[in-house]
């Protein structure tokens, strides 16, 4: 990309006119360029996804050490949970994740409309995800006494150990679940900007580019989580 | 335009004649890489053939399990499953957050923060893997198809046999000072060299070989209620007691030297 397409016909001169509108954002005076403000600001997300991944090591570092210290209990807990709802929260999560990057390609193009659809469609699979996991995991095993810790009350448990395996297994996924509602927050914040002012564009996209790179990680976060809940016993 | 200035007048890397180059319609971004459309569904489509891999590897397991009765070892179920995950993880950070063609900062920050993960997990399970060789009884439950550790090991000290001790009243107090009064099979309490006699046997079992041997009967003055006050008193210059174990009061608040210099005012 070597030229910004200048045909602006057809935008409202509201919006372009608004300085948060793309074409009329500046960015920082304590940055030489707006090149550098991004790559800085990049930079720090990747530095915050790193905490992100080492939050989740310990909840990672938790199922080894138990799943080596009580195998059956894990076992038990692998074999109840449904394996569909984890492939189908997967399947969402890839899709998601393919929207999020295709929203940043669209917006780096200037494709306003495009860009807004994927960010849409990015928001819907966050609120499909959650819903699946609220409805047909949550809302399933919790009812059957499949609860964490000390409300764990499942009368046909086998293994005394059965209970750590459920707060393991809430803990992460209601971690990841509300990384997946923040991602979504995320998205609906630049929906709204996208939407009110066309604030985003080739030149200026540095929070749709972070964005993406946070839900990702969740996607990456989620790509671990299901086979080791779901798939390994 | 003020591009060109830039680089037909000077090396300063800026602009004398927009130096902050807060101009919006700079070429900004322009070096940024624009994904390929095509790369990213092709990504996508890996993906989910990949899902669809691991899912099928893990049902075609279960299936193998409950018709032929064939039961795969352990670390195949978790090798083919955290492989395909960890191919997936790559295909992601590589493609969708563009690290492959991003700042290698980035990259390296990423890899770094794994390698802290490979340290904190890979230490974690050198731990747990390891304490059976210290202690025998903490090697791993049995699990179908065996593990292969210890197969050659002693055997399990007798006193971590897994046969429960017979349930005993110790009439509320800590079941540590109840077997120390009480003894057991092997070994007798206190209170057995109190009714023996054996002064010399009981305070070298109160006191044991070290400081660590002391305990709140000591504190409360224990050893006087059971009838031995000897062991207690403190030598001076007109008379030597022989005595076992650690100097009493050596560790409590109270000054023996006062406590028997009151007594004798008595």
């Amino acid at each position: 990309m070597t030229m910004i397409d200048t045909d602006t016909s057809g935008v409202p001169a509201r919006i372009l006119k608004s300085p948060m509108h793309w074409r009329n954002a500046k960015h920082q005076s304590h940055w030489r360029s707006g090149d550098e403000e991004f790559d800085a600001a990049k930079f720090g997300m990747w530095l915050f996804l790193s905490t992100e991944v080492l939050l989740f090591a310990g909840i990672f570092c938790g199922y080894a050490v138990f799943r080596m210290l009580y195998p059956e209990a894990w076992a038990n807990g692998s074999h109840s949970l449904d394996w569909r709802m984890g492939a189908a929260n997967t399947a969402i999560l890839l899709f998601s994740s393919w929207t999020a990057a295709n929203a940043v390609r669209l917006c780096q193009l200037d494709k306003q409309f495009w860009f807004k659809i994927n960010i849409l469609i990015t928001i819907l699979c966050a609120i499909a995800f959650v819903a699946i996991k609220f409805t047909f995991e949550y809302g399933i095993k919790l009812p059957e006494g499949k609860a964490p810790g000390t409300f764990f009350s499942y009368p046909y448990a086998t293994d005394p150990h059965e209970p750590l395996w459920w707060s393991l297994y809430y803990i992460g996924t209601g971690i990841h679940a509300f990384h997946v509602i923040i991602g979504a927050f995320l998205f609906a914040f630049v929906l709204w900007r996208a939407h009110r002012y066309q604030a985003y564009g080739p030149t200026q996209y540095t929070l749709v580019e972070n964005s993406a790179l946070y839900w990702h990680i969740v996607d990456l976060i989620w790509i671990f989580l299901f086979p080791l809940l779901y798939l390994i016993h | 335009m003020s591009q060109d200035t830039t680089n037909a007048s000077n090396n300063l890397g800026w602009d004398p004649i927009d130096p902050h180059g807060i101009n919006p319609h700079d070429e900004a971004h322009k070096g940024h890489f624009v994904a390929d459309w095509k790369m990213q569904i092709s990504i996508l489509v890996i993906l989910l053939v990949f899902t669809v891999l691991t899912v099928g590897f893990y049902n075609l397991e279960q299936w193998a399990e409950t018709a032929f009765e064939i039961t795969l070892p352990k670390w195949i179920n978790i090798a083919g499953a955290m492989s395909i995950a960890t191919v997936k993880a790559i295909l992601v950070a590589a493609f969708f957050m563009q690290l492959k063609y991003d700042k290698v900062l980035n990259t390296f920050v990423m890899l770094f923060c794994l390698f802290c993960v490979a340290l904190f997990l890979g230490f974690t399970m050198i731990d747990l893997g390891s304490r059976h060789l210290v202690d025998p009884e903490r090697a791993p439950p049995i699990v179908a198809g065996g593990t292969g550790v210890g197969l050659n090991a002693a055997p399990v000290d007798k006193k971590f046999s897994l046969i429960l001790s017979p349930k005993v009243n110790t009439g509320g107090s800590n079941i540590v000072y109840y077997a120390r009064l009480h003894g057991n099979e092997e070994k007798p309490g206190l209170l057995y060299y109190r009714e023996k006699g054996d002064e010399a046997s009981f305070w070298k079992k109160f006191y044991g070989a070290h400081a660590s041997g002391r305990d709140e009967l000591d504190e409360r003055n224990f050893y006087e209620q059971l009838g031995f006050t000897t062991g207690t008193s403190i030598s001076d210059s007109n008379a030597s007691h022989p005595r076992y174990g650690l100097t009493p009061g050596l560790f409590s608040d109270v000054d023996p030297k006062t406590a028997e210099s009151q007594d004798d005012g008595h």
